[in-house]
């Protein structure tokens, strides 16, 4: 199989790649707030059960999550296995990420001097306008570093739903890997995300950049 | 030291401003401030000074509703906020709130909106026409000095130019009373006099004002009425000549004495 094959049958995959990535993006950045709002709970119980959702999620490989999510549904129900593998892919990734994210935006809310709070209060801001339209705008400023940093770790980590064999750019790879026992098309795969991420950085340096017009 | 400023709310005529009766604030075990009590008339100013630790903060952010009070009465205009160590609901709390503003000691000004922004963002999200406020604000900037940083944001003023937006902030929401929490000690010195003339300014436009301060000359020159606290009491208050001048309290003349050294 000449390289030129090589490329074109694996950035069939890339697609699915591209969904994975996005969809989780979209579902785990919001998710992430909602975690990390409950997480610093007034209420014990919900802020003691949050924490300890996101020890499961980040201390447990991913790889297994993505296991339980697509095939415990079989084992503890009974439920066939759907054949679109990007539900359960895109799931497990989600309820990941969001715990990830979920850690960030604590961290950032956390940071912001509590005379924020102080000077909407006295101005009679609600706690609404005052998280949206004081807190919240500062806190994304502050952790857009960290939220890269995870952006870029999740590009390479879709390349994990090999494991439940959805056909994503990095699975086909290994695919032709094995049969012509080559490893071109892991090198080939490696600068697919390499590429993938060049373009990450330079889309989230200019979010960073644009909001850096105050300190 | 005479008790004729203390108006207890309770007697004819115009009520005062705001007024403060047996104030009792502890934290844990800690009892901060003990049975204060202090009255505000319109038009007036109040300077409350006193050592690092003596509850003067603590008392105006009780009333900013910053911090809660554990016992006693706060009243605006008359109004009880607090009855006997008992809040309103919040509701109307949020209403006494449209009654005052506060400058901080480190301004805390939102950094990611304009000067202007800064100015303008709270009346209109309480109703009130966006190019009315715009003017308004305008105005205020003038008024503080700072003509043309509308467009600037926070970062790019000077400390002094920062507490003037500020001050222009919580002008913008028309308080009939004005607190100041050490609005200078954040300041290098050379910053803290444009920030004293503007107060002095609005002193002689006759605007209500309840200043926390360490800056001597000034609670001398600009108050009608000066608050010393220690320990969490007010040992003495009364007119800036009869604190400053002829004090009979040996823990003010100790506190001024090491102030001028």
């Amino acid at each position: 199989m000449s390289l030129m094959t090589m490329i074109v049958k694996m950035s069939e995959g890339l697609s699915r790649t591209c969904a994975i990535f996005f969809l989780t993006l979209l579902f785990s950045l919001p998710l992430g707030m909602i975690v990390a709002l409950l997480r610093m709970s007034k209420v014990k119980v919900v802020s003691a059960i949050m924490r300890f959702v996101i020890t499961i999620l980040r201390g447990t490989p991913l790889m297994l999550q993505l296991l339980a999510v697509t095939y415990g549904p079989y084992y503890l129900f009974g439920v066939s296995v759907s054949r679109n593998k990007l539900i359960p892919v895109v799931i497990a990734f989600s309820i990941n990420y969001a715990a990830y994210f979920a850690e960030i935006y604590r961290g950032g809310i956390e940071s912001i001097p509590v005379g924020q709070y102080e000077a909407a209060e006295v101005l009679g801001y609600t706690r609404f306008q005052t998280f949206m339209r004081i807190i919240l705008p500062q806190v994304i400023k502050r952790i857009m570093p960290s939220v890269t940093n995870e952006v870029v770790t999740l590009v390479k980590d879709t390349s994990m739903a090999f494991t439940v064999s959805y056909q994503e750019m990095f699975t086909i790879g290994k695919q032709i890997a094995n049969s012509q026992t080559s490893f071109m098309p892991f090198l080939v795969a490696g600068a697919f995300y390499y590429i993938f991420n060049v373009i990450v950085d330079y889309v989230m340096g200019r979010v960073e950049k644009r909001l850096d017009y105050y300190q | 030291m005479t008790d004729t400023m203390i108006n207890t709310g309770e007697t004819g005529s115009a009520p005062s401003i705001l007024a403060i009766r047996g104030l009792q604030k502890s934290f844990g075990s800690l009892s901060v401030l003990k049975d204060i009590s202090l009255s505000v008339e319109r038009g007036n100013v109040v300077s409350i000074i006193g050592p690092s630790g003596s509850g003067k903060s603590t008392l105006l952010r009780i009333a900013t509703f910053l911090e809660t009070g554990d016992g006693g009465d706060i009243l605006y205009d008359g109004q009880y906020a607090m009855h006997n160590g008992v809040y309103v609901s919040k509701k109307e709390l949020n209403t006494f709130r449209t009654r005052f503003g506060l400058v901080f000691q480190n301004f805390n000004l939102f950094p990611h909106y304009s000067v202007l922004k800064n100015i303008t963002e709270a009346p209109i999200l309480h109703g009130e026409n966006k190019e009315a406020a715009r003017e308004r604000g305008m105005e205020l900037l003038k008024k503080m000095g700072l003509e043309g940083k509308e467009n600037a944001y926070p970062c790019q003023l000077s400390g002094g130019q920062q507490q003037r937006v500020a001050i222009a902030r919580a002008l913008a929401m028309n308080p009939e009373i004005l607190f100041f929490d050490e609005p200078t000690s954040a300041l290098d010195p050379e910053l803290t006099g444009e920030v004293l003339k503007v107060i002095r300014q609005l002193a002689e436009e006759k605007m209500t004002m309840v200043v926390v301060t360490h800056e001597m000359p000034f609670a001398r020159a600009v108050s009608n009425h000066v608050i010393f606290m220690d320990g969490g009491v007010i040992v003495e208050q009364g007119h800036p000549e009869a604190v400053f001048g002829a004090t009979t309290q040996e823990r003010t003349k100790q506190f001024l004495r090491n102030y001028k050294q």
